[in-house]
Order: C-alpha cells, then sequence, then structure tokens
C-alpha cells in the first residue's frame, strides 16, 4: 500500500508518485489536492486504484485524480486519464456502470422570495414532474424504434419529439450527442431496460435540487452564465438509467476475454478493457456511445419536467416562471479530444470517471455565448450544503486535460452513515433550517448524509488554486428531491 | 435446500456496498452472496417467495460466473419488482451453475444496486471452503 511518503510535493496542490514506484506504472501518478484532502486520502483504497489505472496501456502523460477523489471499483471516483488510441485501450470499468451521469443547471427569472409562497407547491410540483425511486418509471415510454432514434440522435431526438429547445441543445456538452454511437453493439436486455426509464431521477446519490445563487465570485462569468445573486434555479444529476448499467455490465464481463486475447495485464479485473483499434473496443465505445446519448436525454426530459411543474404551480402567478438552461455535462465519460502533451497536438482517448470537462475561454466546443469567459463547470455538494458554479481555465488543458471535480466526494462509507445519521432526524434537521424536503427512501437519504463527504468548499479551493476552473457562484438549496 | 444461515458480512466501502462472503463449496458461496445481496436491497426476512425462476448459466471462469449469477438475479428481481430470498442451488461447478431461485415482491427497497463489480474479486479456497469479497456499484 502506498503511503504519504511515497509521493513528492510538485506543488502546493500537487502531488506525485513516480513511475519507478511499481514495476507495472506506465506513467507517474499525480493527485491534485490541498494538505488537508491529500493527508486524508490515505483512508481507503483510493491511492491504490489511482496507481493502478497508470499500468493501462496506451496512458500518456499521468494518471490523475481531483480533488473530490475516493475509491471507487477499479478506477478511483475523481480519475482521470488520457490513453493514445494509437496503441492504447478503452476501459468500460473507467466510465463506470452510470455512463454518463452528470448534472444540468436551469436558471429561473425568479429572486427566492418570488417563489417563497409556492415553496412547498413548487416542491410537490416538482416531485410528481420527475419521478425518481427505485427501478422507477420515467416521463416517457419509447418504442423499439424510437429507441434506437434516441440512441444515436440524443438530444437533438429530444428537439424533434418537442422535448428541447435549441438552447438547450446547444448548452450542453458535446450537443447532447457523441457520434460513433451504434445501438446493435447493445444488448436487447439493455433495450429492455431503456424503454421505460426516460426522464427518471433515480436513486442513489442522485437528486433534483432547488437552490438559490447565495454569492457571484465573477461577475462577468456570472453574466455569461445568465446567474445573479438571490435567483432561483435548479439542478438535475443522474445518468442512463438501466440502460447504462447494462451496458457496462455487459461489456465489463465479454471483455474479460479480450484482455486474455490481447495480452493485456492488469492489476484489478475491473479495469477490464480492449484496443480502441480492436473490434471489441469499437463496439464497447458504439454502445457507450449509446449510454451517453440516453443520459442526455434523459437529463433533458427531466428539464422539461421541471419546467412543467414551474408553470403548473407559478403559472398567472409570476411574471416569468420559465426555466432557461445554463450547462449540462457529463462526469462519467470516455470520448476522443484534442489536447497537448509535450507539445505536439494528438487526440487522446479521455476517461472521465467522477470528473467533469472544464474547458477554457476560446475553445472551439464551448458555446459562443460562453465562449469568452469559458465552460460551465457544475459541481454539486452534498445533500443539504452548498453547490459551485465554475467556469474553466487554460490551465485545466496543461494539467487535467481540460478536467475538474465533479462533486464533493465520499468519506464515510454507507454503513457508517447509516449508523450515525437517522434519516428522519436529518430530514427534520433540514427542514427546520429551511430547506423543503422530498425522498423516497430514509435509508438512501441517510447514506447521503453531508458528513458522509468532504466539505465541497475544500474541493473547489483547491480547482481555484490549480487554475483549473474559478469559482463563478455559490447555491444554496431550498429544496431537495431525492429518488 | 442450501442451509440459508448468514455467511456473509458488509464490509467498509467508501462509496458502494462490499460483502464478504464464505461457503463450505461454491453452490453455498453463491447461495450466500445471493442471500447477502438480497439483504442488502430489502429486508429479506419480510418477502414471503411466490414465484421462482431456473437460471442457467455457463462462463469462463468462477468469478465470471459469481457475477453473471448475480446480475442475473438483480435482472429479473427488477424487471418484476422481487427479490430473490430463497436458492436451491442444482450445481455449481466452477464454469456451470444451475439453481432454481424463488423470489417475492418487495414493497419497500432498501437501496437500488446498479451492478455487480468485479472489483478485485477473487475466490479464495480456504481450509474450510471458499471466500470472497463483492462490491457492488449502488
Amino acid at each position: 500500500m502506498a503511503s504519504k511518503e511515497d509521493f513528492q510535493r510538485i506543488s502546493e496542490y500537487i502531488w506525485e508518485i513516480p513511475q519507478d514506484y511499481r514495476d507495472d506504472m506506465r506513467v507517474p501518478a499525480r493527485l491534485f489536492a490541498n494538505k488537508e484532502l491529500f493527508d486524508a486520502a490515505f483512508g481507503d483504497r483510493s491511492v491504490e486504484q489511482l496507481i493502478n489505472t497508470s499500468t493501462l496501456p496506451g496512458i500518456v502523460k499521468y494518471a490523475m485524480a481531483l480533488p473530490d477523489f475516493h475509491q471507487g471499483y477499479g478506477f478511483p471516483i475523481g480519475g482521470v486519464v488520457g490513453i493514445d488510441p494509437r496503441s492504447g485501450v478503452i476501459s468500460p470499468g473507467g466510465v463506470g456502470y452510470d455512463i454518463n451521469c452528470g448534472v444540468r443547471l436551469l436558471a429561473s427569472q425568479l429572486d427566492q422570495e418570488q417563489i417563497e409562497p409556492f415553496r412547498e407547491d413548487l416542491m410537490d410540483a416538482l416531485y410528481q414532474a420527475c419521478p425518481g425511486g427505485l427501478g422507477g418509471d420515467g416521463r416517457l415510454r419509447v418504442s423499439q424504434r424510437e429507441l434506437e432514434n434516441l440512441l444515436t440522435e440524443g438530444a437533438e431526438w429530444a428537439l424533434k419529439k418537442g422535448q428541447a429547445r435549441r438552447e438547450d441543445v446547444e448548452h450542453t456538452e458535446e450537443e447532447g450527442s457523441i457520434s460513433g454511437a451504434d445501438p446493435s453493439k447493445v444488448s436487447s436486455r439493455a433495450k429492455e431496460r431503456g424503454l421505460s426509464q426516460v426522464g427518471s431521477l433515480g436513486s442513489g446519490n442522485h437528486f433534483l435540487e432547488l437552490d438559490v445563487v447565495q454569492e457571484v465570485y465573477d461577475a462577468q462569468a456570472a453574466d455569461a452564465f445568465g446567474l445573479r445573486e438571490h435567483q432561483v434555479v435548479v439542478q438535475i444529476h443522474c445518468g442512463s438509467r438501466g440502460f447504462g448499467y447494462q451496458v457496462c455490465d455487459d461489456y465489463v464481463k465479454s471483455l474479460q476475454s479480450a484482455v486474455q486475447k490481447y495480452n493485456i495485464h492488469l492489476p484489478d479485473r475491473q479495469l477490464v478493457c480492449a484496443p480502441i483499434d480492436s473490434p471489441e473496443g469499437k463496439n464497447y465505445f458504439g454502445a457507450m456511445a449509446c449510454a451517453v446519448n440516453y443520459a442526455f436525454v434523459n437529463r433533458q426530459v427531466l428539464a422539461m419536467g421541471a419546467r412543467e411543474a414551474f408553470e403548473r404551480v407559478l403559472a398567472g402567478k409570476v411574471d416569468d416562471f420559465h426555466l432557461r438552461q445554463v450547462y449540462d455535462v457529463a462526469h462519467n465519460i470516455a470520448k476522443f479530444e484534442n489536447h497537448t502533451v509535450d507539445g505536439r497536438e494528438m487526440e487522446l482517448c479521455i476517461h472521465r470517471k467522477g470528473a467533469t470537462r472544464s474547458f477554457p475561454p476560446g475553445h472551439p466546443e464551448v458555446p459562443a455565448a460562453y465562449r469568452e469567459v469559458g465552460q460551465p463547470v457544475l459541481v454539486p455538494g452534498s445533500m443539504g450544503t452548498a453547490s459551485y458554479v465554475l467556469v474553466g481555465q487554460p490551465k485545466g488543458m496543461e494539467l487535467t486535460f481540460g478536467s475538474s471535480c465533479h462533486g464533493a466526494g465520499r468519506t464515510m462509507s454507507r454503513t457508517e452513515a447509516r449508523n450515525k445519521v437517522w434519516g428522519e432526524d436529518l430530514r427534520d434537521e433540514m427542514q427546520a433550517g429551511g430547506i423543503a424536503v422530498r425522498a423516497g427512501s430514509m435509508r438512501g437519504f441517510s447514506e447521503e448524509a453531508p458528513i458522509a463527504y468532504k466539505d465541497v468548499s475544500h474541493v473547489v479551493e483547491t480547482v481555484h488554486g490549480l487554475d483549473i476552473a474559478h469559482k463563478v457562484a455559490r447555491l444554496e438549496p431550498l429544496g431537495i428531491i431525492k429518488g | 435446500m442450501t442451509n440459508m444461515t448468514k455467511r456473509f458480512e458488509e464490509i467498509e466501502h467508501t462509496a458502494d456496498i462490499a460483502l464478504r462472503v464464505w461457503g463450505k463449496d461454491l453452490a453455498e458461496l453463491f447461495a450466500n452472496a445471493a442471500y447477502g445481496m438480497a439483504s442488502q436491497l430489502t429486508d429479506v426476512e419480510e418477502v414471503s417467495p411466490t414465484h421462482e425462476e431456473e437460471i442457467a448459466l455457463e462462463a469462463e471462469d468462477t468469478e465470471i460466473l459469481l457475477v453473471e449469477w448475480l446480475s442475473e438475479l438483480l435482472y429479473l428481481g427488477e424487471r418484476a419488482n422481487r427479490v430473490h430470498v430463497e436458492f436451491d442451488m442444482q450445481k455449481v461447478t466452477e464454469k456451470e451453475l444451475r439453481a432454481v431461485a424463488r423470489a417475492g415482491t418487495v414493497e419497500r427497497y432498501h437501496t437500488n444496486i446498479k451492478a455487480v463489480t468485479f472489483n478485485e474479486l477473487e475466490i479464495v479456497q480456504t481450509e474450510k471452503g471458499y471466500k470472497t469479497t463483492v462490491v457492488f456499484d449502488v
């Protein structure tokens, strides 16, 4: 097991394990953290998992973990690797089961005081319009044929179906659709699971939150994103549901034989992978891209649900009840992006497992409306605590393949959280603190207690300090819907 | 019918659920893992089996077989809103499994398991039989 002494401190926020630490490492491994987060890193297996990712064939530069990192399966959560597609691999374990889990931010034109008289009604309407919970059906049920179109087209499909506005699509990472999606590479079981869940939150750490913009740090970026103090906004956090889990599950199993076939040596079976250029690797990418598109549509349909709830409760009571999409980011994904390595521009397969893309000002993939300031980076805090909106900075391209943190990051197991926190008490405490709560399972609610997570402000201070992404605004919760 | 003593324990994992499971043979190990998984999903004592399913699986090795077995139960359970709580393991070899699993409807779930992972998965033979640790993504 690696210890603190095995790391070299490169700068205030950068810690590195050299490549010669273990024979099977192909590149060094870097941890981005302030001293406090670094010191806390050794309580679970996340450092070992980070080192394991540095053994993947074709990895360039260094394996990395962002400040919200913690133990996952295979990859650490908060892990990012860049892999040369000519010689390297793609790993379903490096994306995770909830493919394109991500966050969407919608902004209203209303101040907190304007919705205050209707807050409980609004929460009820949102709870009804955005179904959550275990195995629950979504807002839409699609036919087999429609599903194929949805998987191939992503947000464009939603647009055609009247489930999106043009601006929503423009303000989504990859415009809500990645190319290369191939439904023929998806199992019938995954498709079956996908038919009924379009527009559903799911459970676990997924949520829908009603927030208020509590503080603006960067007036120019906030202005570009359409954010201002006291404004009411909505955050949606979820992914590709049973469809994505099944795609990952299918390929984690089927690629086990590819590992042998291509003579790849892995320290953990969950890192299972195949050469990007092999039939197995291409098949996985084709199926994963379908799940990426499914998740973009899922959040899009939920956004329409949130709009419906706002209209139902607020129409005739306020001047403008509309919700405008600020942005939507993925945080479990593998995709091809251009990056500069050793002064040379090259295409890389970037795996982000619990990490957010954070492109800088001027980058062509940042929507036109935001290009001058940079890409919005959405960082939800733990349940009941602050969330942050950040903006991507040039340094991120140099240090982290344009990646930033995705949340607070857990520090405590679910069992321990459950033993320390009683779900009903936590709910009462939050409600006494002015946060409206709608939750399906009290056990699930207690497992997401804020004490089980790192302090998101430490995480955000680290990425701000590293100049990967800068703080734009802080959001405080007014109401929480937990699946 | 395999003896259903709880031969598993939940162990610490930061984000997900990890179970350590024992069995005097592979059949018992697989049954105990399935029962352990069910206990994470719901209060197993409250489930009265009303349906049974025959499950037959083949895999390249025993670890894949274990993941296939648990994934199959998750899938069958999710689509019918049931949890399997009784397992009649008719045959479990290193690469092949035949079993009858009995499930009942569940009113309240504790948690949702997204998937059964291969995270450091290894089935180890001990003096007393077999043991393994399974990590579930939740």
